[in-house]
């Protein structure tokens, strides 16, 4: 049995190798993306105002940056975006607490909640710009309303599926129901909450720039129309990636704040 | 049974005679902006009255924004497109080699809506006050520009704040002193809505137009450098049909509107309203047919609104109200001509925007007169 050993210890120094070319996974789809790009530009299968070459887009970048424009224009969306996170963060999470404990509220608000839902934020987004006003209001509004749905009903989820008999113990010990809250009900929803905390956080992004397209002086959203306004495709394609990059920040924060928060899962799974 | 069966016969010659004529036509699709609208009516009454399938083409219409329209077109996926004149200097400029060849609106149709009570009579009135526009591009804000400058005034003597396209609302709301809108358009809707008592405390409004300060090449045809090289046929021919569906709906409006009604959702359409119409169309031709001047025929489109405005209420009248307001920006002596002073004066305020770097650009290379009728080649 014991001369299986020498044949393992090979086995044990590739890891790393497969490790490490796990992490570069993501350069090399984007290496590829690039090399596809490039090839779509040299074979000019469209004119290069419509898919401009990648140095171009990169003059750009640099362009935008060095001169300020891009900084100002992400900073709009950042706060848009953060301060819509905080309040549709806020009430999806105290509504659908109510929501999980109350049954009568279901029934009374689902209606209203599935029809949001089930229409398009842009469909509503111009009545949210005339509510709010022009100012960052109405692209906080959106942001808050895009969001709110999935931390809604993420917490109605996660807090229902906690264990009734882990309750009753609770009570039988004759907890608080802050303490039931506390102690039991929010370590247990939290996977379901922060997986909706990841969802949201890439809608966020979607939310404010929606709202500066509606009408706006500043964002990225409106930074994306002006640059179409000047035929600047580089700089459209700038601003985009931007978004994305905004989009992918958050998720990995959220993502972050789960490997941290649920490290006692993981331990315990162990 | 012989005759029945000739004239059968006889049918389906004609009716695959009438198809083969059909398939000669060249399918062809214009981009236009915005969204269906009555202000669009020489469109829908050449494609109605067969003024483009005289001109061999079979015509599809699709509403973009102005860069796509201008890309698109620049790119040769489609053959056709209409856009502002700032639009084809910005895009030249940016390396796509459009050219504009026949200028549909005459007069720049943008302005500044204000309450009455304001009384903002002149430019300089509007130093210090809160300015609502779609955003700091487009013919909107070229045009805004354009009025500041001919006052000696510039952005910073105003509060500008962009509300999209939703000036009525947001004038109505009073979040905004003033906007800046298409002189056809929103200022008809903001009046109706003041009439209606929807509309706070304003009860009129007054429009200052940017035409009046300044001429500022507006809405066109425009095609590519390339397709107008090797075409050159094709748009004289779309040239010509266009040119004489736009003096249709010049020339009536009754007409003009009828034929919008295929196009535009929700156009206000009862019965009573339609027959008046057509009523209104039959007695209008038969007028066009004595020859009268231009000065008789605005004459007889404001006799028009007069009989509709005795009949139906101001809802049902306020889309023919904005086609009547939107035909004198069209109306030239030369229909479709277009003059390099007022590519200047466009040119001019896109430097003042910053929107442009280079002074010298090439303006007579952007629009091209050959197509239109009278011109010389």
């Amino acid at each position: 049995m014991r001369a299986i050993r020498p044949a393992s210890a090979p086995k044990k120094n590739r890891r790393p190798n497969v490790k490490h070319l796990r992490r570069l996974t993501p350069l090399l789809t984007f290496a590829a993306l690039l090399l596809l790009w490039h090839w779509v530009v040299a074979m000019r299968f469209y004119p290069t105002f419509m898919v401009p070459p990648p140095a171009a887009v990169l003059e750009a970048f640099v362009e935008a940056l060095a001169s300020g424009l891009l900084l100002e224009h992400t900073r709009a969306t950042l706060e848009e975006m953060l301060y819509g996170l905080l309040f549709g963060l806020g009430i999806g999470i105290s509504i659908g607490y109510a929501i999980a404990k109350m049954p009568l509220l279901e029934r009374l608000l689902s209606p209203i909640i599935v029809a949001f839902q089930a229409t398009p934020i842009v469909a509503y987004a111009p009545l949210l710009f005339i509510w709010f006003g022009s100012g960052a209001a109405s692209k906080i509004a959106t942001t808050a309303v895009i969001v709110f749905f999935p931390m809604l009903i993420n917490t109605i989820v996660g807090i229902r599926a906690v264990s009734p008999s882990l309750k009753d113990m609770m009570r039988s010990l004759n907890a608080t129901p802050w303490q039931i809250f506390r102690h039991l009900e929010l370590p247990a929803a939290l996977p379901v909450l922060l997986a909706g905390l990841k969802t949201s956080a890439t809608l966020a992004v979607i939310g404010a720039v929606v709202g500066e397209f509606i009408g706006s002086g500043g964002g990225l959203g409106y930074l994306v129309t002006l640059a179409r306004n000047q035929y600047d495709t580089p700089l459209v394609i700038v601003t985009v990636l931007t978004m994305t990059a905004i989009a992918l920040t958050l998720y990995s924060f959220a993502a972050f704040l789960e490997w941290r928060l649920l490290a006692w899962q993981r331990r315990a799974s162990l | 049974m012989r005759r029945i069966i000739l004239l059968c016969f006889a049918f389906m010659l004609a009716a695959a005679s009438a198809l083969s004529a059909q398939n000669d036509l060249v399918d062809e699709r214009i981009l236009l902006t915005f969204i269906p609208n009555v202000q669009f009516a020489p469109f829908y009454i050449g494609i109605e009255e067969g003024y483009f399938a005289a001109a061999g083409f079979d015509i599809s219409l699709d509403h973009l924004q102005e860069p796509e329209v201008v890309d698109l077109v620049a790119a040769g996926q489609a053959s056709f497109g209409i856009v502002s004149g700032e639009q084809v200097i910005l895009a030249r400029a940016q390396g796509r080699d459009v050219v504009y060849v026949y200028e549909w609106f005459q007069q720049y149709p943008v302005g500044i809506v204000t309450p009455s009570a304001a009384q903002v009579k002149a430019v300089d009135d509007l130093r210090g006050r809160k300015i609502g526009i779609p955003g700091r591009f487009g013919a909107s804000y070229s045009g805004l520009t354009t009025l500041l400058q001919s006052a000696g005034l510039s952005e910073a003597d105003i509060e500008l704040n962009e509300i999209g396209f939703n000036a009525p609302e947001a004038f109505c709301l009073g979040a905004v002193d003033a906007a800046v809108v298409y002189v056809n358009n929103e200022p008809l809707q903001i009046r109706h809505r003041a009439g209606a008592g929807d509309c706070g405390s304003i009860t009129d409004v007054d429009v200052i137009p940017v035409a009046a300060q300044a001429d500022l090449v507006s809405n066109g045809l425009i095609v590519s450098r390339q397709f107008l090289d090797s075409q050159p046929d094709a748009v004289q021919m779309m040239v010509s049909g266009f040119d004489a569906a736009l003096q249709t709906a010049i020339h009536n409006p009754a007409q003009a509107y009828l034929a919008s009604l295929n196009y535009v959702d929700n156009l206000p359409a009862d019965a009573d309203f339609v027959a008046e119409l057509q009523k209104l169309s039959a007695r209008q031709d038969l007028f066009l047919a004595a020859g009268p001047g231009p000065e008789q025929i605005a004459a007889s489109r404001q006799a028009m609104r007069q009989t509709l405005a005795a009949v139906f209420d101001a809802a049902a009248l306020t889309q023919f109200e904005v086609l009547l307001a939107t035909i004198p920006l069209w109306e030239a002596e030369r229909l479709g001509h277009t003059d390099l002073a007022s590519w200047q004066t466009m040119r001019d305020t896109l430097l003042l925007m910053n929107m442009l770097d280079d002074a010298e650009t090439e303006l007579e290379a952007a629009f091209t007169n050959r197509f239109i009728q009278g011109s010389s080649p």
